[in-house]
């Protein structure tokens, strides 16, 4: 598995196997997502009628960036009030699904994103600003703009992990995402060091066209006098800025780039992890080796003394 | 409490994998413990516990990324080329890939493919960080020490993952068993009969620690049931007698009687109500009937009467869980009659339980008199025998273990990140008993 | 193996097999105990002189010889942390199953990364010359080892980076 999908897997198939017009049968999951997300799978009135509901750690702030408005438009009927505990739910009754099997597939698809799609708000409104300053923007030429127009917007900050988060800014000519991250383990810290050397290095090298990624430890210049930052600039923490381009924002594209930059974090730490277990099962393998060097300074046990049927004996030549 | 992350439960077994979060009433993921790699030499020739059998087969070192060292030509990604569970299966019958199946006899054989197999599990299915959960796994009895310091060196350094704890498997079989309306008193002590898809075990626990010396197992599990089901499909002759086929017959019509020769009797008195058709249908469209008879009740007896499949293992089940408890220390023996559990796929039989408890109980009742007759006039005060079926005996030991994980104290009996950085991998030989005397 | 390498090894070679002359001495400070004197450290009658064979501040051997035992430490080779935490990684997976590998000391001793300690029973019943190319080898190889790692990190790592960033392509 190289990339991570964007949607749950377990509430992906567990409504194409009630969808597929299987025996209904009460449900009542509580599962997990990455950074601390939390569904609750039930039918709580009846066994036709299936409620999802999330919790997100930060969904205060996704809802000031305008979540509400995006879910609404991703799930329009199938809102219900929230379950208590849980932020946002969402139901959908059997007997009153989409009729054709596209539909059905359609409605599966976006159910299983809830978690990308509450998370999509505050990216999808920087894109929104930055078209807006862009047509601003172009009225001027770079000299005679006056105050403000060039500079960027208001950051938006996601504190969607525990000691992590997301910041967004746009401007007129590019959407920045920078990521704080942290890392606990000595291992994890310097694995991941390599790793963004080469997520900064990529453009230069090979992908002329992706975003432009840029990473240090203190906090980048965008991010200056927003509350909260560390700004000690000690090696735990990082940030990893990613630049967007307008060709990354056109309104054709930026579905699949709000999607895939979601994963950025969990891809990353993903990844660090399946290294390490590579790392791992060659540590194995060049243990076994060592064994079998080692091995061959015993001597041979000695050799019995062999008998023929007849009883004779033979030793053999060396 | 609403913040915390729910543990993660995952009960690797030899054929299945139940993967789930703690507080559940079933696992998420149930899939084959299978992992499906590209070339036959990639990732080959694992080393287990410490005493690698590499050293036997030469030829595997130089398999895969092995000391060849010709990383630099490749990207050296082959790593991240494989699937596993059911996309295990879909891939190995194609061209390419391998299929393998790290577990062998309940235990890690492999553990290069169980740590690609545990990385896959959750980043792919259970799509959680590591860092944030606790972890609860499980293991076979008698599982050695240096396997465990291998799970905890891999959950911790590759995964970085909270916190960990490993529970004996049928330990927890005897916790899901509190769910019964027949269990009063929440004890670790009882025998569990743990039959799944390749073997059955029979395992006193005495306060939630096995008895060891007293396990025995019986080589008559799930795919026998099977076979013997198919064997009599096609001593009849019937249009199909599939492994499949004989599957879905065990599954959907096989129970326990309670004499078979009054079963058989009953079939022939009112056969309409007692043979069954099942109905086969075939992916081009075409379908046929099959007839279901007599395997009905013969298919689960072989546990009973096991000279009716098998002619070199004859012990019937019964006398087997009887011979287990009578091993067993003189103090416990009362604890595991009255406290006989089951857990696996191949116990679901409706009636297995009762079956079993009359049948054992018929054993200690002639005991028990026996013993009265020879000591001429004492008065036994008896023995209570008692099976508990459940309705979480399929999953057993994965419903247990998200009991026990969901449960507040769960974390306190964790071994931590630190606490494993601290002191290694040695730290996880030992673990404070999870809902034993003094929790909940 | 580069130029500057053999001699290392070579001079290794050498020290360690005229080190490996061992014998069987029971310990003059307890009765009927046989510890291996190195590790004691309570007679300094039958300690030897120890060697250092170093080919650079970064890779040397120190041999301590004794009249019953041996003890061999060694530096591995790392240029930057990467490598640094790969030989720890590395070092930390074999001490941990140094029970199979007999020789092998569960920890290195102070400023060295990894240690042996052969004594008087396992020349006894191992073959010298071999436990002597098991650690010429041993020294061969975890530098090769180290360095392969390395390279895959970095392979992997660019890898990965392209992959998440193609689809913005």
């Amino acid at each position: 598995m190289l990339l991570l999908d964007y949607q749950n897997v377990l509430i992906e198939s567990m409504l194409k196997d009630r969808f597929s017009g299987a025996a209904p049968v009460s449900i009542d999951q509580v599962v997990s997502d990455f950074d601390g997300v939390t569904f609750h799978i039930s039918t709580p009135e009846s066994k036709t009628k299936i409620r999802v509901s999330i919790h997100v750690k930060c969904f205060q702030e996704l809802v000031q960036y305008g979540a509400q408005a995006v879910l609404e438009r991703e799930y329009g009927p199938y809102i219900v009030e929230p379950e208590s505990g849980y932020d946002f739910s969402v139901q959908v009754d059997l007997e009153n699904l989409p009729a054709d099997q596209e539909g059905k597939d359609d409605l599966i698809r976006r159910i299983s994103l809830l978690k990308r799609n509450a998370m999509a708000a505050p990216f999808e409104q920087a894109f929104d600003e930055f078209a807006q300053r862009q047509e601003e923007a172009s009225k001027y030429t770079s000299e005679s703009a006056p105050q403000g127009v060039l500079e960027g917007g208001e950051v938006r900050a996601i504190h969607y992990r525990e000691e992590e988060a997301i910041y967004i800014k746009a401007s007129h000519d590019r959407v920045t995402v920078i990521f704080s991250t942290i890392f606990r383990e000595e291992t994890d810290r310097i694995f991941g060091k390599v790793f963004l050397q080469e997520f900064v290095d990529a453009r230069r090298r090979a992908i002329q066209n992706a975003p432009q990624v840029l990473f240090r430890h203190d906090p980048p210049l965008e991010l200056e006098g927003i509350p909260g930052i560390n700004t000690s600039g000690s090696g735990e923490v990082g940030y990893i800025t990613f630049v967007l381009f307008p060709r990354h924002l056109t309104a054709q594209r930026r579905e699949e780039v709000i999607s895939h930059i979601q994963t950025f974090r969990d891809y990353f730490h993903y990844h660090i992890k399946a290294s390490k277990a590579y790392i791992h099962s060659r540590m194995r393998r060049r243990t076994a080796d060592f064994l079998q060097v080692l091995r061959r300074a015993r001597p041979e046990t000695e050799e019995k003394e062999r008998k023929t049927a007849s009883g004779r004996t033979f030793r053999v030549q060396a | 409490m609403a913040n915390q992350t729910p543990a993660v439960v995952m009960d690797n077994g030899t054929g299945y994998s139940k993967l789930g979060f703690a507080g559940n009433d079933s696992p998420s993921f149930v899939f084959p413990t299978a992992i499906a790699t590209k070339g036959v030499g990639g990732g080959a020739g694992g080393s287990g516990s410490g005493r690698p059998a590499v050293a036997n087969k030469p030829s595997f070192l130089t398999g895969g990324a092995g000391p060849g060292g010709h990383l630099s030509g490749k990207r050296g990604t082959e790593d991240l080329d494989f699937f596993i569970g059911d996309e295990a299966l879909a891939a190995s019958a194609g061209p390419g890939y391998g299929l393998h199946y790290p577990i062998r006899h309940g235990q890690i054989e492999n553990w290069d493919h169980m740590e690609r197999f545990w990385s896959n599990s959750i980043f792919k299915y259970l799509r959680v960080e590591p860092e944030d959960h606790y972890f609860l796994l499980t293991e076979p009895p008698l599982n050695p020490p240096e396997n465990r310091e291998n799970t905890a060196e891999i959950m911790f350094e590759s995964f970085n993952c909270a916190g960990l704890y490993i529970a004996v498997q049928a330990v927890l079989a005897l916790a899901a068993s509190w769910t019964s309306s027949k269990v009063q008193d929440r004890s670790l002590t009882g025998t569990v009969i743990d039959s799944g898809e390749g073997v059955t075990h029979v395992i006193p626990v005495a306060e939630g620690y096995v008895i060891g010396s007293s396990i025995k197992s019986i080589p008559i599990a799930g795919r026998d049931i099977t076979y013997f089901v198919q064997s009599l499909l096609r001593d009849r002759g019937e249009p199909d007698s599939s492994l499949k086929t004989a599957e879905r017959i065990k599954e959907e019509f096989c129970y326990v009687c309670p004499d078979i020769v009054k079963e058989f009797s009953r079939f022939d008195r009112e056969p309409e109500d007692r043979f069954r058709k099942h109905t086969v249908n075939y992916p081009n469209g075409k379908s046929v009937v099959v007839d279901v008879g007599y395997e009905r009740f013969l298919a689960p007896e072989i546990f009973f009467n096991p000279e009716i499949y098998s002619s070199d293992f004859l012990t019937p089940l019964p006398n087997i869980v009887d011979t287990v408890i009578q091993t067993s220390p003189i103090d416990v023996r009362r604890g595991l009659y009255k406290n006989i559990v089951l857990s696996g796929g191949s116990t679901l039989y409706k009636d297995f339980g009762r079956r079993l408890q009359r049948d054992i109980r018929h054993l200690v009742d002639a005991r028990i008199k026996a013993s009265e007759a020879r000591s001429g006039g004492a008065k036994s005060g008896g023995l209570d025998v008692q099976v508990i079926t459940h309705k979480r005996q399929r999953h057993g030991p994965w419903f247990g273990g998200s009991l026990l994980g969901q449960t507040p104290e769960f974390r306190s009996y964790c071994h931590t990140k630190a606490e494993y950085d601290e002191i290694g991998p040695s730290i996880v030989r030992r673990f404070a008993l999870l809902g034993g005397p003094g929790s909940t | 193996m580069s130029q500057s390498l053999r001699p290392y090894l070579q001079c290794v070679r050498s020290s360690l097999t005229a080190a490996l002359s061992l014998s069987n001495f029971a310990s003059q400070a307890s009765e009927r105990h046989n510890v291996p004197e190195i590790e004691a450290q309570s007679s300094p009658e039958v300690l030897l002189n120890p060697l250092t064979v170093s080919r650079n501040e970064n890779e040397k051997v120190f041999i301590e010889p004794s009249i019953n035992s041996v003890r061999i430490s060694i530096k591995i080779k790392q240029a930057d942390e990467i490598e640094h935490i790969l030989v720890h990684k590395f070092t930390r997976f074999l001490t941990q199953r140094a029970e199979s590998f007999f020789i092998l000391r569960r920890k290195p001793i102070k400023g060295y990364d990894i240690s042996f300690l052969i004594t008087n029973f396992h020349t006894e019943e191992m073959l010298k010359h071999k436990l002597v190319d098991f650690i010429i080898q041993f020294m061969e190889e975890v530098d090769k080892e180290i360095s392969e790692m390395k390279l895959f990190l970095n392979a992997r790592a660019r890898f990965v980076a392209e992959s998440f960033l193609t689809p913005f392509d």
